[in-house]
């Protein structure tokens, strides 16, 4: 197997490199790689029959790596595909490729690469949002931890058609850049000391609230800017009061009230 | 915490309290704030605040000079308490939620 061609990817581009090889009507296959991806193109007499890039085949990997601004490449002579996934004129193989790549400019004016991470912005400003299929399966695995190569690789879609979606799901305002600090159990890293003030407090709005109480304690304490270890009777009444109206049944407020007023009045014994 | 009458008056600084309802008026505060026209000033204060029908909340607190008047609404029901400004207004206002929430429901009985 011999070597023919390489370069690098920054200088020469991979619908470049496949008009040359088209144009000389070579046999052989294509190798490319950007340093987090590698894949092939297989060309038969300069016609293009195979391509893979991961788990993606056919078409879709061409365009795939026609998007790699960086890398290397090498032509391999001779090492013909085992399979052919791809029947399609070269000319309208670089057609297309040049149409997503102006798609690509587009998207990565918005997002500058693969590897950020994006949350769900809790600030939607829509009123009614409709979402397809796609774009709904991929908002599934949006949780500010994983990047966008990360759900590429997940759901085993090519990163420009994932790109593609997030552009469209940042446009709707639906989801924004951001981490979110998660424990190694996955669940959000909460900060709760552990005194008995706490501990009831965050027995009581459970029952009140649901499991989503720590985040809502926090949330409040911070709006509220109270140091969840203090002692302060009079700052921990206030955020009792804050939150016992952030609880949308009256008769569950009440009850809520009731623990905490008591939990309170020991507290201020105690000091 | 019953959320009674004796747990607002165990609040340190509490003095007193006014209950008002639009047939009857319970009035227990010292006698340093009582007048001759205590119950008639009451009386005129609920007429004001039960009329407002547009006003969003349902407590109204109240700076003086030196005693703070913190007003619990429910429905027809009006507690107006008495404190010291040293008070815990925080413990006050819960623990006047659950009184004015007693007697709301009692009355509803």
């Amino acid at each position: 197997m011999n070597i023919d061609i390489t370069g690098d990817i920054e200088q020469t581009r991979c619908p470049e490199i496949i008009k040359i090889l088209s144009l000389g009507k070579r046999t052989g296959r294509l190798g490319l790689d950007n340093g987090g991806a590698a894949g092939n193109i297989f060309f038969a007499d300069g016609r293009v029959v195979h391509a893979n890039c991961g788990p993606i085949k056919g078409i879709t990997a061409i365009y795939e790596m026609a998007t790699w601004t960086s890398g290397e490449y090498a032509f391999f002579v001779d090492d013909t595909a085992d399979s052919a996934t791809i029947d399609m004129p070269v000319d309208n193989i670089l057609s297309e490729v040049a149409d997503r790549i102006r798609q690509m400019d587009r998207i990565t004016s918005l997002i500058p690469s693969g590897e950020v991470v994006y949350t769900l912005d809790p600030d939607i400003k829509e009123k009614g949002i409709a979402l397809k299929a796609t774009q709904w399966r991929v908002l599934t695995y949006i949780d500010g931890t994983k990047s966008i190569a990360d759900i590429a690789n997940i759901l085993g879609v090519a990163l420009f058609d994932i790109m593609r979606i997030f552009y469209t799901l940042i446009k709707m305002g639906i989801i924004k850049e951001g981490h979110q600090d998660r424990t190694e159990k996955g669940e959000l890293a909460l900060s709760l000391p552990e005194t008995p003030f706490i501990e009831t407090l965050v027995k009581a709005l459970t029952n009140a609230m649901g499991p989503i109480c720590p985040i809502i304690i926090v949330e409040t304490a911070q709006e509220l800017d109270i140091d969840l270890t203090t002692d302060d009777v009079e700052k921990l009444a206030s955020l009792i009061e804050i939150l016992s109206s952030k609880i949308p049944k009256e008769d569950i407020a009440l009850d809520f009230l009731k623990t905490m007023t008591d939990r309170l009045k020991l507290e201020e014994e105690n000091r | 915490m019953k959320g009674k009458i004796k747990d607002l008056l165990n609040i340190y600084g509490v003095e007193g309290y006014v209950i008002t309802t639009n047939k009857t008026m319970q009035i227990k505060i010292p006698s340093k704030y009582k007048t001759q026209n205590t119950k008639k000033q009451f009386r005129d204060l609920y007429k004001n605040i039960t009329e407002e029908k547009e006003r969003s909340g349902n407590i109204i607190e109240v700076y003086l000079e030196d005693v703070m008047v913190t007003i619990f609404i429910n429905g027809s029901t009006i507690m107006m308490v008495l404190s010291k400004k040293g008070t815990n207004q925080a413990i006050l206002r819960m623990t006047g939620k659950l009184v004015i929430a007693g007697l709301a429901k009692a009355k509803g009985k």
